[in-house]
């Protein structure tokens, strides 16, 4: 009970608080501890975590092939894909470099049985090279090395497929879902709009000149929801349409102009007022959020790393 | 104008394949076919420009790569514009590199063989290639403090020691300006909190465009001293520094998407609007 509960929040107790408190010492080794051996230990304690999460996965991917789960054959891709990446990785160089001296020639080959061919046949055309092994760790991103021919001919393209996808599903997504269904969807769908738009060069292609022509028309929509009389909706589209045709011939139609209802424009204004307000408001709670988590563990309220609820 | 609605309707129930391969061809053709559209630059963007344009002569300059291979066509038309605006100047400006993700070192790897076409840069001489230390924020809160502790050899094994542009570079504080392309945790966050803020140092950065909106606080508080907004910011950055690049010419691609998707949008809507009147009516 002792070591398995109190011993480590004591220590998380401890090293919360001076950590914490810390940064209103000033002392040096306090000073070295924060800055530079804490960092140290937590880039330790990371490249452990990676060990452990590689673990995890494959202990997830074996129980789901041996439950044979729904889909537990993906799972024997990703457990012969780690264990693939794995062996290349750690255990074979794959990189060995022909060298032929006093020219810039170099080519990189997978094996150094595959670079001793290569030798010999310079050797029969009167060409004398050297082999030499990239050196381990570099040999991970050596150019033409087995590693980075799979990052760059395996994972990259899977990565960037991957994320494409992402396109066809946010146009399918957004087709289905974005409905102006109440004033605050309705206002979403807006921005939403005036940013894909505004975003992109073909948004300042569009005068703003054009825009008030259809806000003038969504106008006359408004209008005749409510007043339901021709001849009312009629004279504030007429009025409407009038009156952007001689704002426009006045000011002599710059695409830009009223900068209001220009969508790059617009757009900026977005991102810079409102969603600014919301951005801020979001960092803000989530501040609060880590100081009231952080006091928790400190005081030893918060239990749930070592198996507590 | 049943018939109208009728179509509408039709429209507005279309199978999501049909998209698909409407999307696929507003974004392949302007690919295959480029199309120019103006660029204009924003303000963000101006001011990651202006920023690198003061620089004093002889900086030396931290770019981070922190991003994979999925946000590639994104970030890198940005990292690749920096480094071509720093080496275009000829000013004399030193370039150390760092990774937070660990494709990011693969990142900068490419990034550096396009610009070693274009400006012929000598390995530790005009740059530095440190590579990728695991570790997230608690590593630039180490390159904050000693960046010696962090990096004792460079991503070929190099010690730092022995590399004459490593010395005096003992911290954050020994460089003029940061910049990260950042694709998400860790980045931009990271380096504003434990980088930029407490040393100072001039820090911009480049994101994805899901991203912008998170970090425009930063922004427009001068943390950040501008941003790159997804492609689009990465091909006004290319207009400034007057360098067609594969920003720009993804410009067309993207712009066509986003109006399919926009057109797809209004057509869900009218059909949702036709379908509701319907159901009152009946």
């Amino acid at each position: 009970m002792v070591l398995r509960r109190y011993i480590p929040i004591l220590i998380v107790g401890f090293f919360g608080s001076f950590t914490l408190f810390g940064w209103f010492i000033n002392n040096e080794t306090v000073e070295a501890f924060i800055n530079d051996d804490a960092t140290q230990w937590y880039d330790i304690i990371a490249s452990f975590a990676i060990f452990l999460g590689a673990l995890n996965l494959l202990k997830l991917q074996f129980l789901k092939v041996l439950k044979r789960q729904s889909g537990w054959q993906y799972s024997v891709v990703a457990i012969v894909s780690f264990f693939a990446v794995f062996i290349i990785g750690f255990f074979m160089r794959g990189a060995f470099i022909v060298d032929i001296p006093a020219t810039d020639v170099q080519e990189t080959y997978f094996t150094q049985k595959s670079a001793e061919e290569a030798i010999v046949q310079l050797k029969d055309s009167g060409v004398d090279a050297t082999i030499t092994p990239a050196p381990w760790g570099a040999h991970i991103q050596t150019e033409g090395g087995l590693f980075k021919w799979m990052f760059d001919n395996v994972f990259t393209p899977l990565s960037a497929t991957m994320f494409a996808l992402l396109a066809f599903y946010v146009a399918s997504a957004s087709y289905r879902a974005f409905r102006a269904r109440n004033f605050e969807a309705t206002l979403l769908l807006l921005a939403g709009i005036i940013i894909m738009i505004g975003r992109v060069p073909a948004g300042g292609l569009i005068s703003s000149w054009m825009i008030m022509y259809m806000l003038v028309l969504v106008l006359g929509i408004i209008v005749n929801t409510y007043f339901r009389h021709r001849q009312i909706v009629f004279g504030v589209v007429a009025l409407g349409l009038l009156g952007v045709t001689l704002l426009g011939s006045s000011m002599g139609w710059p695409v830009d102009q009223p900068s209001v209802f220009y969508l790059p424009d617009l757009q900026e204004w977005i991102y810079s007022v409102p969603n600014l307000a919301g951005a801020r408001a979001i960092m803000i709670g989530i501040g609060l959020g880590i100081i009231v988590t952080s006091l928790r563990y400190i005081f030893g309220l918060e239990k749930s790393y070592i198996g507590d609820q | 104008m049943r018939t109208l609605e009728n179509i509408i309707l039709k429209l507005g129930s279309v199978d999501r394949r049909v998209i698909f391969v409407l999307i696929g061809l507003a974004v392949l053709v302007p690919l295959l076919r480029p199309v120019d559209l103006a660029i204009r630059p924003g303000e963000d963007s101006q001011k990651v420009y202006d920023t690198i344009e003061a620089m004093p002569e002889n900086s030396n300059i931290l770019i981070s790569f922190d991003y994979g291979p999925s946000t590639r066509p994104e970030i890198h038309p940005m990292t690749l514009g920096v480094m071509r605006h720093l080496l275009s100047q000829d000013r004399g400006h030193k370039i150390y590199i760092t990774c937070l993700w660990p494709d990011g070192l693969y990142m900068a790897k490419d990034a550096l063989e396009t610009i070693n076409e274009e400006y012929d840069l000598v390995k530790n001489e005009d740059y530095v290639l440190l590579g990728f230390r695991p570790g997230n924020e608690a590593i630039v809160k180490g390159l904050e403090s000693d960046l010696r502790k962090v990096f004792t050899v460079d991503a070929e094994q190099t010690p730092i020691d022995d590399i004459p542009m490593m010395e005096g570079i003992n911290s954050l504080n020994d460089f003029q300006f940061i910049f990260t392309g950042s694709a998400g945790y860790p980045g931009t966050f990271e380096w504003v909190q434990y980088g930029g803020d407490p040393t100072g140092v001039t820090l911009s950065s480049g994101t994805t465009s899901i991203q912008v909106n998170e970090v425009m606080p930063y922004v427009k508080n001068e943390q950040l001293k501008g941003i790159l907004a997804g492609m689009p910011g990465a091909a006004e950055y290319e207009a400034l520094i007057g360098i067609r690049g594969i920003a720009t010419n993804g410009m067309a691609a993207q712009s066509y998407g986003h109006i399919v998707i926009v057109l797809f949008i209004i057509l869900g809507n009218l059909a949702y609007f036709i379908t509701q009147r319907r159901e009152r009516k009946y």
